[in-house]
């Protein structure tokens, strides 16, 4: 979305350079959760695709599999979505009134790319409630699950913190910590039917 | 729009009369007016195998920043245009496959049916999902990825292919975005919009958003909450396009009143008298020719 650099006459650019130049975007900043690195060209060519997939991704594995309307256990599709987006509106725009150097959509990227480790614990949730069901399963778990929360705090910190006045950080961090919190929260306590 | 000499005359007469209220009333005039921004003088001179004129202030491969509220003013205003209409036109009797391609109605029928063929679908989708199947998430799940598609191609490529309009957002060094529109100015050597394409183009565009908005409404007031979520997303993403596109547009008039009142009266005009019209149109052209 950032950058649409092709240029308008030529016949040749129809879809597949385009596609192709997206996708490695998407992909080299993927990467760039995992292994992070100080790197000011990533932050400046933002996206929102990859906060669209994990989300999406993440919904759907916090989905309970019943077909009964029953309330209890994971939550509903739809409300993951709201509040994945939503949450991350919100602390956005939160750093922003604090005056943040970041626009607003280099901020919603940077923290929707961070869910990425928090997607990660989901699908280790999934892998080892296949698995029995024991004590030392969940302590495995928690352990994950406990790790990648500090990796995404980390990550989005290191960036978010940058840009905001000393005596500001806190304040910007905060919400981020809650968002990812909440998230995690409802990774916690999933259980399927 | 600044497009020609005949254009901006007419313009500048009716401009009292039409106000801000009226940009719904903008969108309507591109979607029934036919060729969009430019006057129709040059249109109807087609017809002899002269080129058309160039539409949009921006020159080749220039594009003006503009972050909203605040814009800069265009690089390339009126001045420009007016050079553009002395210059000699080229009459282009190339090879046969050009003229051939430049004479077609359709000049890219994949883009054009990819722009309308991911929107449709998608309301189709979300229409007659419970005739599919019954899960809530297979549906909003398809929905969402067609959305997305379309709003991928139609940003990316149908935009620049059928209209000659991009958009973009740029960030520079000091981490400050900007947001960058641009309009292809026709040449000789490039093939322009023709007027099927462009008609398509701001339909499909115009009128998706408006039937996501019927849903909203409609899924507010039975109460189906869980698709409210869906409803919004697609109306963002088409709205987002459909926004982008209109700046592009408007190029560096910034006063939707102005644009308006030139709109509606190249369309009092044509409805009017169009022979009286162009008249005027090639006279005008046949002065510069000398």
């Amino acid at each position: 979305m950032a950058k649409a650099a092709e240029s308008l006459g030529e016949p040749g650019t129809t879809w597949p350079r385009p596609l192709m130049r997206d996708l490695k975007a998407v992909g080299k900043k993927f990467m760039h959760v995992l292994y992070p690195r100080k790197s000011n060209s990533l932050l400046r060519d933002w996206d929102l695709w990859g906060p669209l997939i994990l989300c999406v991704t993440l919904a759907l594995m916090l989905q309970r599999s019943s077909v009964d309307s029953e309330k209890d256990g994971g939550p509903q599709f739809a409300e993951v979505f709201v509040i994945v987006w939503f949450g991350a509106v919100t602390t956005t725009l939160n750093s922003k009134l604090l005056e943040g150097n970041l626009s607003f959509f280099q901020s919603l990227c940077v923290l929707g790319y961070r869910i990425l480790p928090l997607t990660v614990s989901m699908l280790v949730c999934q892998l080892v409630l296949l698995a029995e069901q024991g004590p030392i399963n969940f302590m495995v778990w928690l352990f994950v699950v406990i790790v990648m929360f500090a990796w995404s705090i980390a990550a989005s910190t290191a960036f978010l913190a940058d840009s905001q006045p000393p005596n500001r950080k806190a304040l910007t961090i905060y919400p981020v910590f809650l968002f990812y919190f909440v998230i995690n929260w409802m990774i916690l306590t999933f259980t399927p039917k | 729009m600044t497009g020609g000499a005949c254009g901006s005359a007419g313009g500048s007469e009716e401009e009292g009369y039409a106000g801000r209220g009226l940009g719904l009333g903008l969108v309507l005039v591109l979607v029934l007016g036919g060729t969009p921004g430019g006057p129709p003088g040059p249109r109807r001179v087609e017809g002899l195998g002269l080129q058309p004129r160039g539409r949009g202030p921006a020159s080749e491969g220039v594009g003006w920043g503009c972050a909203p509220p605040a814009c800069l003013p265009p690089l390339f205003g009126v001045p420009q245009a007016l050079v553009d209409d002395t210059e000699d036109v080229s009459l282009d009797f190339g090879n046969e496959e050009e003229l051939a391609f430049r004479k077609a109605k359709i000049r890219h029928p994949l883009a054009t049916f990819f722009h309308l063929f991911f929107r449709v679908s998608a309301i189709v989708t979300y229409v007659c999902c419970d005739w599919f199947s019954r899960s809530f998430v297979g549906c909003f799940v398809t929905v969402l990825l067609l959305l997305s598609f379309d709003f991928w191609s139609v940003k990316n490529v149908t935009g620049r292919l059928l209209v000659g309009l991009r958009w973009w957002n740029h960030i520079d060094e000091d981490g400050k975005g900007r947001w960058i529109f641009e309009a292809r100015k026709a040449s000789p050597q490039r093939s322009a919009a023709t007027e099927a394409e462009a008609r398509i183009f701001w339909l499909g565009l115009v009128i998706c958003p408006l039937i996501w908005t019927m849903f909203f409404f409609s899924t507010l007031f039975s109460l189906k909450l869980e698709w409210l979520a869906l409803v919004i997303a697609g109306i963002s993403l088409q709205a987002a396009n459909l926004y982008g596109y209109i700046l592009c547009k408007m190029g560096g008039e910034r006063d939707i009143g102005k644009i308006t009142a030139s709109f509606l009266s190249q369309m009092v005009f044509q409805t009017a008298s169009p022979r009286d019209f162009q008249k005027p149109g090639l006279k005008g052209l046949e002065i510069h020719k000398h």
